[in-house]
């Protein structure tokens, strides 16, 4: 009894995580997206790899619109990095000033989440628009979600198997046949 | 001769029953070696960039090639009796492994037709390449979800293979 009730506790939170981590890994609009695929839209379409991101996940902090945001209603540090931007230089780097420079850097770093990836492609050329960081070392992070999807899906699919075990059984009295 | 071969019976029985057990515990580490690559596979980023998953794509195709060579008699007999004599548990098992079939073919296919590190361009698959990787995603979502439910509808296989659960009487192993 108490092996059955600590398999249901443990069903249960696989259940939970599964479905957090189906939500956040946004598996469903991912996984329909290719039925709702309108080629002409796709070649327009502004979101996802192109731009670094991933299809249909939004990347945090990015605009919803396609148009750009009123210049004056940015914050006055953004306001003097983008005026700085303006005044680039013909060796395309700007010369910000120190502190600007150091507010900068700090964000990439917060924001990116995992070091810079190093290591090219084919040619071993750059990294531009729509380029994929080829990444040279382990971050999991991302796989425990997709393992605790897997992990929902299979307990799902072991208590509905043994909940139409258990009707069948009760229904024609006759044992559940198994496979492999 | 006759005393022969009844001496020779158990032998050969036991000698079977050894190749079986080998089969069954080489399909479970192929199976589990899948899965765990499966899984890498979702971010591409995730283990070794992009090179790795390309490459462990290409592979876990092949060896999904090999899990089915390995259950062909299965196949072969579901196949011929599908409409007829089968158990509607094996059917449901043989309509989920067409789609896991269909859906690794899309993988694969899809990943070749956006593959940068290895070079594709002679197969000339067309299509845009937005629409290879939707596909891609799409597809690789949807195989993880029934490689899910088939692991689920497999779970007494693990089970027995993990000396967890003991084999009944009259199961086949």
């Amino acid at each position: 009894m108490v092996k059955k009730i600590s398999f249901s506790i443990l069903a249960l939170a696989i259940l939970a995580t599964g479905i957090y981590a189906f939500a956040r890994t946004n598996y469903w609009e991912r996984s329909v997206r290719i039925f709702s695929y309108d080629p002409e839209a796709g070649l327009n379409a502004r979101e996802g790899h192109a731009r670094g991101g991933i299809e249909g996940r939004r990347i945090p902090g990015e605009r919803s619109g396609s148009g750009r945001p009123d210049f004056s209603q940015l914050p006055d540090s953004v306001r003097a990095r983008v005026e700085a931007a303006r005044e680039l230089p013909e060796s395309g780097r700007v010369n910000f000033r120190d502190s600007l420079r150091r507010q900068s850097l700090g964000r990439t770093r917060i924001e990116g989440g995992r070091p810079p990836l190093e290591g090219g492609f084919r040619d071993g050329s750059g990294r531009g628009r729509g380029e994929f960081p080829a990444g040279k070392s382990i971050n999991l992070r991302n796989v425990k979600w997709f393992l605790a999807v897997f992990a929902m899906f299979t307990v799902i699919a072991i208590y509905l198997d043994k909940a139409i075990c258990l009707i069948r059984r009760k229904n024609k009295n006759s044992d559940c046949p198994g496979k492999s | 001769m006759v005393n022969l071969r009844f001496n020779l019976q158990p032998a050969i029985s036991t000698l079977q029953h050894t190749q079986i057990q080998i089969m069954n515990t080489f399909k479970f580490i192929l199976s589990l070696s899948m899965t765990i690559v499966m899984l890498l596979l979702m971010d591409p980023r995730s283990f070794y960039g992009l090179g790795f998953h390309e490459w462990a794509g290409l592979t876990l195709g092949a060896a999904f090639i090999l899990h089915k060579i390995l259950n062909w008699n299965w196949i072969k007999k579901v196949t011929m009796g599908f409409f007829g004599r089968c158990k509607p548990r094996v059917r449901i098992n043989y309509v989920l492994d067409v789609f896991l079939l269909a859906g690794i073919i899309l993988i694969i296919l899809s990943g070749i037709a956006i593959a940068r590190t290895i070079d594709f361009s002679w197969l000339n698959l067309g299509g845009s390449r937005m629409f290879w990787r939707i596909m891609h995603t799409s597809s690789s979502f949807i195989t993880l979800a029934l490689f899910g439910i088939h692991l689920g509808l497999h779970w007494k296989w693990v089970l027995i293979r993990l000396r967890i659960k003991k084999l009944q009487n009259g199961e086949e192993d």
